[in-house]
């Protein structure tokens, strides 16, 4: 009961959370209905604004506002472990990331049905890609939560990221051949939300360049939920230590 | 013994073995080689293979656009047009770059040209890269078909990717690898764009390289090629064929090229030209040897060297490592040396093939950066060819290289009595 309603919080803590998964399923109708895009297309913005962009802006404040206004003190004094109280609030994201990808992907075929046009080969993939992206990035912005203050846990994130991602990028561009670029691209491939490999997952790109014959290869895609659910786990890790390690103020900020 | 067990370690030990195997595994290239891989023929399969030879060599014509990527996002795209009896059309670009490189055949002339400034190829010389750079193209005599498209292709065109399946094979250029198939067995079907697909597995010298081919049952020409090249590093190139046209008009002006007005003919730098020149020095090493140990060129100052550049993958090498072995039982008391130089294969691999060679004359396996560069800049193999072939001194001067297997026996045995040996004719 307790979880039940820990998890529910999350969704009704803010009013424009609602708001918010009508606008990104909103969002995923019109790219379809607009651009008509093949799946690849169709999954690389499902993958980012239901991984990434979803996840940033349900987790705004997910801590950081309870800090703020002092409400975390009531809540830490209640008889159970602070833990719980990390753990399922990122387990109320995650079941509300699953239904809004449930509806997307619903809604995904409706269109595709209703225009009888484009293809949804690998949606469940995508999806499933998505998802995992949505569980890492949300476990982080929740960390994050705890010590950054109201809701520029979101901010930060979409900061760091965008500026970890511009200097790979710029790396990969222009200095390929140096040595110390590639330790540093591997450093912002696997400590970092698994944006890359988890791409490579949905796109069927471990499959292309391995010996298999399908579009994916098993034993890679694997390996990838596998970091993507440990990257999941150490962030959360993280955040419950610094959840039950601060001391909280009855005073609002 | 249960109160000595925390399970909280037990979890944690769990957890990061398993985030290590996942590690390994996103990390590692997966085709390592390994015994197993070598494949058993199917009969089915084997038919298949040649039905897609034979579809290849007996159309009139065929075009298609070829696009060549690898993991590490470089793409190479060809438009390629055959014609028989001798025409061909190629334009290749490479990733998003719209300036072309275009190998022609109009029967009579073979024509490279390229759109804009030439890109700086293999082959080019300080002088050729600054001078030769704007307006220039290409003329040799056509040889009918009876070259390679593709490794001309990778030569002159600066591709970043090599076709797999040759274009030249169209016009019933053997295959260098054919006779070193393993075996081919069937891996079921699976759809290419939409369209089914048999699905072949070939492998050649002993799984050294294995190429998958999904074939289109319309035309039994293929709609994807994968292959994996296993060298000290694993290789991995993905061929996805598009617009698959099979006896279709070509127009005759697509195979025809005249050069514009104000443009010049450029003679290619030959390969052969940037290696060290009769009477140089040939510069020292130290590298890994094949066995334990190492090697120093030096080691042998005062016995002639012929210095064998190789790679098992390489056909030719594969038929010339048996003569060298007898060459160094025979005249190794009388003072030649030869010394193998392999800086491309996996040591597993190589080593396997001198075994399997009986070949056990030192040779140095050291796919480092060191022993790569040295045969680049110090040795001046540019392009990278194998066979190469010094003859050196026993003061260590060079006193002949040539690429290749050399079809004069004269000319070997000049170069060896130069060097001092004392040969038998």
């Amino acid at each position: 009961m307790r979880a039940c309603e820990l998890m529910k919080e999350t969704f009704y803590r803010r009013t424009y959370i609602w708001i918010v998964h009508v606008v990104w399923l909103a969002l995923y109708g019109g790219f379809w209905w607009f651009f008509l895009p093949d799946m690849p297309e169709m999954g690389r913005f499902l993958f980012i604004w239901g991984g990434f962009f979803l996840a940033l802006a349900l987790s705004a404040g997910i801590f950081g506002d309870d800090i703020a206004s002092g409400r975390i003190c009531i809540l830490v004094t209640k008889p159970f472990w602070t833990g719980e109280l990390y753990i399922y609030r990122v387990l109320g994201l995650s079941l509300q990331a699953a239904v809004h990808l449930v509806l997307a992907g619903g809604l995904i075929l409706a269109l595709h049905a209703i225009m009888g046009k484009g293809n949804v080969d690998g949606l469940g993939v995508w999806l499933l890609a998505t998802w995992l992206l949505f569980n890492t990035c949300a476990a982080l912005s929740t960390s994050l939560s705890v010590i950054v203050g109201r809701a520029f846990n979101s901010l930060l994130l979409l900061v760091i990221i965008a500026t970890g991602y511009f200097t790979m990028g710029l790396m990969v561009t222009y200095l390929r051949q140096e040595a110390s670029s590639g330790v540093l691209a591997s450093f912002i491939r696997y400590p970092w939300p698994p944006f890359e490999l988890l791409y490579k997952l949905a796109a069927g790109e471990w499959g292309q360049y391995t010996l298999t014959v399908g579009k994916y290869s098993v034993t890679k895609s694997f390996a990838c939920v596998v970091h993507s659910l440990m990257l999941t786990l150490v962030y959360s890790i993280i955040g419950i230590l610094l959840l039950s390690r601060r001391e909280y103020s009855r005073v609002r900020d | 013994m249960r109160d000595k067990i925390n399970p909280r370690s037990v979890t944690v030990m769990a957890g990061l073995l398993l985030e290590g195997w996942a590690l390994y595994v996103v990390g590692a290239s997966a085709q390592r080689w390994h015994p197993s891989m070598v494949v058993e023929d199917e009969t089915a399969a084997h038919i298949l293979y040649d039905a897609m030879m034979r579809a290849m060599r007996d159309a009139r014509s065929l075009s298609y656009t070829s696009v060549c990527s690898a993991p590490d996002d470089r793409v190479s795209t060809y438009r390629i047009r055959l014609k028989k009896p001798r025409f061909f059309r190629v334009e290749q670009t490479n990733g998003p770059s719209t300036k072309s490189t275009t190998l022609l055949d109009d029967g009579r002339f073979q024509w490279i040209h390229w759109v804009g400034d030439r890109p700086g190829l293999l082959l080019d010389t300080e002088e050729s890269r600054e001078e030769e750079r704007s307006n220039v193209y290409v003329k040799e005599v056509s040889l009918a078909g009876k070259d390679s498209i593709a490794d001309k292709m990778v030569l002159f065109g600066t591709a970043w990717l090599r076709l797999i399946l040759n274009p030249s094979t169209f016009y019933e250029y053997p295959d260098p690898l054919e006779p070193y198939i393993d075996g081919i067995r069937g891996r079921g079907t699976n759809r290419v764009r939409g369209e089914v697909c048999d699905v072949i597995e070939v492998s050649y010298l002993r799984a050294q390289r294995t190429r998958y081919i999904w074939l289109s049952r319309q035309d039994y020409l293929p709609r994807e090629l994968k292959e994996v090249v296993r060298g000290a590093e694993n290789h991995v190139t993905v061929e996805e064929w598009s617009n698959v046209t099979v006896n279709g008009e070509i127009p005759p002006k697509t195979l025809a090229w005249s050069p514009p007005e104000g443009w010049r003919q450029w003679d290619l730098p030959k390969p052969a030209d940037s290696l060290l020149q009769r009477g140089q020095e040939a510069p020292d090493f130290e590298l890994c040897s094949a066995r334990r140990g190492r090697i120093r060129l030096s080691d042998y100052r005062g016995k002639v060297v012929w210095l064998y550049v190789w790679d098992s993958g390489s056909p030719q090498c594969r038929e010339e490592i048996p003569g060298l072995q007898q060459l160094h039982q025979g005249y190794s008391d009388k003072g030649l040396v030869i010394l193998g130089f392999n800086c491309t294969d996996n040591r597993r691999v190589a080593r396997a093939f001198l075994r399997e060679n009986s070949a056990t004359f030192p040779s140095i396996l050291d796919p480092s950066e060191a022993a790569t560069r040295l045969m680049r800049v110090g040795y001046g193999n540019r392009t990278k060819t194998v066979p190469l072939n010094y003859i050196i001194d026993p003061q260590g001067r060079v006193v002949d290289a040539w690429f290749g297997q050399e079809q004069d026996p004269e000319r070997i045995l000049a170069a060896l009595a130069k060097a001092g040996l004392e040969v038998a004719k």
